[in-house]
């Protein structure tokens, strides 16, 4: 609630050669909406073809500044009736493609889209259906560690806790059994993820989390309303952490903690045939980063939590191995890895059939050293986590 | 305004909040429209299976309600926020005084017979219909309207 009524922008973005506006769009006069109105009119002007106007981080708006760009936009579609305008709306933001409709039906050059792929590079991967068991089966095997390391970075009962890319919901479900929150929000952006969340969550009797579909990097939640804010294993699929950092700060109460963990793939061991389970692992690294992913994270925890503005950071490793529990699970994780990382993503990077035998090779191996009686396998995870200042 | 949906009826709903202002003071801060809307819409989003997305939906137009009255409002008297819900939605009325040419633009005849953009509701009625959102006015008291919208909870957002 504490929040500019003014903090939004508008800017053209080159790359992509859209418009993008974002924020909080309520200005009490259209006077307010200057600097904005310049930028889209300009671009607008500049453009002769097609021209995007991105609206998916447009998280609120009031008619005062809806009219004027609606102004702006009918003049552009009148003035050249060749240009086509996209108002490009995402289904996170409920309201917004209804709205911007009504501009659409008095301008037949003006079309709005919904858009609800590209938030995230990783996203077709992460929420495709096949990701869910990778989830299910890594909360299971962290949960063994991170139990007792929430405890150390200041988790306890009787806390406002966000679960933000919570994925399935199975961290949420463990939070709230073990750490009794007085509020439990967990947000993805998958809605097949928040459907399994909401059936698992119902099955075991827990009614009061809430599940929200949203988007990471522009939460629709206010300021300053959680005491421990959790994002597990995705800063490392976000092309921009630092925006979503930015975002897990603002909904952090101040002296409350924002809770990360990352991979460093790289790292993944094994043994026997831990040659061929080190170049695979390497391989993975280079292949998300084809993606604009980095499962290289893991370290860079300490930077990027200093250079959100947290303070007192806590950065710890544990490494999960095969000897936690059912070395069946670890096979099961691995297995699911090679699944979507050499039989999706490879196949997606455009890489030859040579490279993918010797690729899932390594997760084989992977495999072989978590079942045998004497082997030993290991998938190392960086904890972090840092205080918001008062 | 929005077709087929028919309104409960009053006794089938229930208070779930209320807030009361002095008219002056609401009228002479404007930051105060987005925090009183954020606060209505935060209420009438946990009647949802998806509270902060229902929330953010319904704020647009509880802020257009709240920021129609912060243009109207007379300088005198209080101006009153109420939520009430029934099984299928929550209904949200803001009654505030008239001055003298709220009361004439108010009037049930400029309501009813002058397009949306001169009306004083013309924005809000248009929002209602892109959202559907049923609005209706009443302002069958010489010196007070009031404003109220009803959010169905099934629908807006799926």
């Amino acid at each position: 609630m504490s929040r500019s009524l003014l903090s939004f922008s508008a800017e053209f973005n080159d790359v992509n050669q859209e418009i993008l506006l974002s924020g909080r769009m309520r200005p009490q006069t259209v006077q307010e909406m200057a600097s904005a109105a310049e930028v889209i009119r300009r671009n607008l002007d500049g453009h002769s073809n097609t021209v995007y106007v991105n609206t998916r981080r447009l998280t609120h708006i009031n008619m005062t500044a809806f009219n004027c760009i609606a102004e702006i936009l009918s003049s552009a579609c009148k003035a050249d009736r060749q240009r086509k305008i996209v108002i490009v709306t995402s289904s996170v933001i409920a309201w917004s493609a209804p709205l911007f409709r009504t501009l659409a039906s008095d301008e037949p050059n003006l079309l709005v889209e919904i858009y609800d792929s590209a938030f995230y590079p990783g996203q077709t991967f992460v929420e495709d259906e096949s990701f869910i068991p990778i989830l299910r089966t890594q909360t299971k095997m962290t949960w063994r560690h991170e139990r007792g390391i929430l405890g150390r970075h200041g988790l306890r009962d009787g806390l406002a806790i966000a679960d933000i890319c919570c994925g399935i919901g199975d961290f949420a479900t463990l939070i709230k059994r073990h750490f009794n929150p007085t509020r439990l929000l967990a947000l993805d952006h998958s809605r097949k993820s928040l459907e399994y969340a909401r059936r698992v969550a119902a099955d075991f009797g827990l009614t009061s989390i809430e599940y929200t579909y949203g988007d990471a990097s522009q939460m629709l939640l206010a300021d300053n309303q959680f005491d421990f804010v959790t994002c597990r294993h995705s800063l490392q699929i976000f092309d921009r952490p630092d925006v979503l950092l930015r975002e897990l700060y603002r909904i952090c109460k101040p002296g409350g903690r924002v809770y990360i963990t990352n991979e460093k793939n790289s790292h993944c061991l094994g043994e026997p045939h831990s040659e061929s389970i080190r170049w695979t692992y390497d391989q993975v690294a280079r292949l998300f980063s084809h993606f604009d992913m980095d499962v290289e994270m893991g370290p860079k925890s300490r930077r990027l939590l200093t250079d959100a503005g947290f303070d007192a950071i806590q950065v710890e490793t544990f490494m999960v191995t095969n000897l936690d529990g059912d070395p069946r699970d670890f096979a099961n994780m691995i297995e699911a890895w090679e699944n979507v990382y050499a039989g999706q993503m490879a196949v997606r990077r455009g890489d030859p059939p040579d490279f993918i035998r010797r690729f899932r090779q390594g997760f084989k191996d992977h495999v072989l050293a978590a079942l045998h009686p004497k082997g030993y396998a290991g998938w190392p995870i960086w904890a972090a986590s840092g205080r918001k200042p008062y | 305004m929005t077709g087929q949906y028919v309104s409960p009826k009053s006794a089938e709903f229930q208070d779930m909040a209320a807030l009361t202002l002095d008219a002056a003071l609401f009228a002479c801060e404007f930051r105060l429209c987005d925090t009183i809307a954020e606060y209505l819409a935060t209420i009438i989003g946990q009647s949802h299976e998806d509270p902060a997305r229902y929330a953010n939906f319904s704020s647009l137009l509880a802020n257009e309600i709240v920021e129609l009255a912060f243009r109207s409002v007379g300088p005198r008297g209080r101006i009153d926020f109420n939520l009430l819900k029934s099984d299928a939605c929550v209904r949200m009325k803001v009654g505030f005084p008239l001055d003298k040419h709220g009361r004439d633009s108010w009037s049930a005849p400029a309501i009813s017979s002058g397009s949306e953009g001169q009306q004083p509701a013309g924005n809000l009625i248009m929002m209602g219909q892109a959202l559907g959102v049923t609005l209706s006015f009443d302002s069958s008291t010489d010196d007070r309207v009031t404003l109220i919208a009803e959010f169905i909870l099934q629908e807006g957002i799926h």
